[in-house]
């Protein structure tokens, strides 16, 4: 509520008044003239809940102290935003403030100067890096430079329907073979039941659940080297786990805990299942709850991938992905972006943040103060419990390496590769992918 | 009049012939002709799609699709879409505008407004509508296939790299039937009546006729169709993108989609530029036939 209604219109003294002081400002002000033309940002962002409502929430308050400055927000769908914003970029006319996720995304467009070094006006009064703990900063640190504004992060989870759970007396898994066993009793529950839905047809779906799945296996220590790239050619992506963790997922999909044609089924038909009741779990991003509780379904809790007996790591940790805002090199008004994009990390900000998105805000300020789910409580506190928390591999590894990390998860799912298989064309990319970056691609 | 009021001289064009010209022109230059240089001459580069480091590479480019098996992969699949355009397009639309021709007692119209309707549509829109009919979870085809008796395709009807690519040339098939109809209705009524009159005094009827009156009757409209459907077949790309993104597994790549990929996913813009201009040649030599073929009919 802005209180305009409550204004009443200046008098006939009044208006005299305020034209004489701002004739007088006029002649007296001319070089402030320039600094006060009005400047309009242009801010691209995803397709997500409550998203407009929060930036133009935002962008009021901002304007209360910036009356000058106004931001226009376009969203576009995930999988269009990830070409649209490399093209937008190279034209003439990029947005000045860009969502990113944080990581190799990111890194790519600091190398390849389409995103603004904000290491100074970031340090500027006010601004992110005053705010955010060192921790966060370093989410969009490449060479040591900063290069945007983190804002918040999203994790992943198994999500399950507490109502069912406690209807037919079953218990959160401690490990994987307890999932596969879960798996299974729902089946015997209900045969038609799909225990875990998986909607790949966009393929990221199952890139998040082998993320996990590798660190589960492997353990971060082993695969940190061959994810950046780092590994001699002849040894990258050659540990025989990476196959192994390829098993568990066909160890999932032997376990009847998906649903016949996860390649062919949309995320969002996969995510309705499970607000529907139609299936009793999912493996869902953090940003899931908001979709869940807009939906008007609150009965889940939520679960982190449990730890597997015959693997490295213990799972005390999670994948958790920042992601915020970073500034175009080409913006006409750099200074504005980062102090609008600053803004959006104040603490007022962030706890609405919090509350609009159901998110884990980069300033925590007033988290303590919100009205929160329990279910968002939960989340919280188990990303402060984790011991390290790990990035996803579509935004960690080189694009080439990406990507047939991605195609590779719709191979072994379809059966038409097998682990070792799938493993062989990885390897290849990532040589493929070192040479790349070797030539400063 | 005599005959030398009637000729005029042969003369070139006058500045007024170039002033009208000029904005088509300029438009044609800035949107193809400058666009096609560029992706011409930077298919001799290794470009990153923000990197303005542009490395020569020769014909590197070219050599690497030679050797690489999705390109191929992608270039085979094109000719599928193409050869199963035309039988299943031109087929059925030849089938269809026969019917029309022939007259239905009741709704001619209407029947050819229902045919033609998914043409005037988007292709996106197109592909939503389809990719929501054969959602292997909620979707209409599924039940519908159960209820026959029969069992859907346990992958998904896009999901299952042996049939995605037949399943989008049926979606194609829905879209672009109408047109062929359309076109070929026009080409068959403008076969004169007497002549199946005079045939069928001389005993030939059916598929004789079929044979002898309509087919050369229609045989410059069918050309054209086959051209267009050829044409649409190579630069396809909408269709593919929004229901499987080439995948799964490549099973429905085709250069279009290819070139996007290496483009904006991969950051090859050099390879993908290579790419583009054998897409350029292909549909510059068809352009070329089609130009032919008109000339001669």
């Amino acid at each position: 509520m802005t209180g305009h209604a409550n204004h009443k219109g200046p008098t006939g003294w009044c208006r005299t008044l305020m034209g004489g002081a701002l004739a007088l400002s006029t002649l007296t002000a001319g070089s402030t003239a320039m600094a006060a033309d009005p400047v309009t940002l242009k801010m691209w962002a995803l397709v997500n809940e409550n998203y407009p409502e929060l930036i133009q929430t935002a962008t009021e308050e901002f304007r209360k102290a910036n009356p000058d400055v106004n931001v226009e927000l376009e969203s576009i769908p995930n999988e269009a935003y990830k070409t649209a914003i490399q093209v937008a970029l190279v034209g003439s006319e990029p947005p000045d403030i860009f969502f990113n996720w944080s990581g190799e995304d990111a890194a790519r467009l600091a190398r390849s100067g389409l995103a603004l070094d904000i290491t100074d006006l970031g340090a500027e009064e006010g601004n992110y890096r005053n705010v955010l703990s060192e921790a966060w900063q370093q989410a969009f640190a490449v060479n040591g430079r900063q290069y945007g504004i983190p804002v918040d992060a999203v994790s992943k989870y198994f999500y399950y329907n507490t109502r069912f759970f406690d209807e037919h007396e079953l218990k959160v898994p401690a490990t994987f073979d307890q999932l596969l066993g879960l798996c299974g009793k729902v089946r015997e529950i209900d045969p038609e039941m799909v225990p875990l839905p998986l909607g790949n047809s966009e393929r990221w779906k199952l890139n998040h659940l082998i993320t996990v799945i590798n660190e589960r296996v492997l353990g971060l220590d082993a695969v940190r080297a061959d994810y950046a790239l780092e590994t001699a050619d002849d040894e990258i992506f050659t540990n025989p786990d990476y196959e192994k963790a390829w098993g568990k997922v066909l160890a999932m999909q032997a376990a009847d805990c998906f649903q016949d044609a996860p390649n062919a089924t949309s995320p969002e038909v996969s995510r309705s299942l499970f607000s529907a009741e139609i299936s009793p779990m999912i493996f869902c991003g953090t940003w899931c709850m908001s979709i869940f509780d807009k939906e008007g379904f609150t009965d889940y809790a939520l679960f982190r991938f449990p730890p597997m007996t015959d693997g490295a790591s213990d799972g005390s940790t999670n994948m958790v992905i920042p992601q915020g805002f970073q500034i175009s090199a080409k913006s006409e008004h750099p200074a504005e972006a980062v102090k609008f994009a600053s803004f959006l990390v104040t603490a007022d900000m962030a706890r609405l943040y919090a509350e609009l998105r159901g998110a884990i805000p980069s300033n925590p300020e007033k988290v303590g103060e919100m009205d929160a789910t329990e279910q968002f409580k939960w989340v919280a506190k188990d990303v402060g419990s984790l011991s390290e928390s790990f990035s996803v591999l579509d935004v960690m590894l080189e694009a080439g390496v990406s990507e047939a990390y991605l195609d590779m998860g719709v191979e072994v799912l379809n059966g038409s590769k097998t682990p070792a298989e799938a493993m062989g064309v990885i390897r290849t990319a990532a040589v493929e992918g070192k040479k790349k970056l070797a030539a400063g691609q | 009049m005599s005959d030398t009021s009637l000729a005029k001289p042969v003369t070139g064009p006058d500045a007024s012939t170039w002033i009208l010209l000029t904005p088509a022109l300029g438009l044609v230059i800035l949107f193809i002709v400058i666009p096609a240089l560029l992706a011409i001459a930077g298919s001799f580069f290794t470009i990153g799609i923000g990197s303005t480091n542009w490395q020569f590479a020769g014909l590197a480019n070219y050599t690497r699709a030679l050797n690489d098996p999705i390109f191929w992969l992608a270039l085979r699949n094109n000719l599928i879409m193409v050869v199963g355009s035309i039988v299943l397009q031109v087929g059925f639309g030849t089938v269809l505008a026969a019917i029309l021709d022939r007259g239905l007692p009741r709704g001619s119209t209407l029947f050819r407004t229902i045919i033609f309707a998914p043409m005037v549509m988007s292709t996106i829109a197109v592909a939503l509508i389809w990719l929501v009919i054969m959602d292997p979870n909620v979707g209409a085809l599924n039940t519908l296939v159960k209820a026959l008796g029969m069992q859907p395709p346990t992958q998904g009807w896009l999901g299952d790299p042996d049939i995605a690519l037949w399943v989008i040339l049926v979606i194609a098939m829905w879209q672009y039937t109408g047109f062929m109809m359309v076109l070929i209705l026009a080409g068959l009524q403008g076969i004169p009546r007497e002549l199946y009159e005079a045939a069928a005094l001389d005993g030939a009827r059916g598929l004789k006729a079929f044979r002898h009156i309509t087919l050369p009757g229609i045989r410059n409209v069918l050309i054209v169709a086959v051209l267009i459907t050829t044409i649409g077949g190579f630069k396809v790309f909408d269709l593919i993108f929004a229901t499987t993104r080439g995948g799964p597994a490549n099973a429905t790549q085709v250069l279009g989609t290819y070139i996007y990929q290496q483009a904006f996913n991969l950051g090859n813009m050099g390879y993908a530029n290579a790419i583009s201009v054998v897409l350029l040649l292909i549909a510059v030599l068809l352009g070329w036939l089609q130009l032919q073929v008109s000339r001669r009919s």
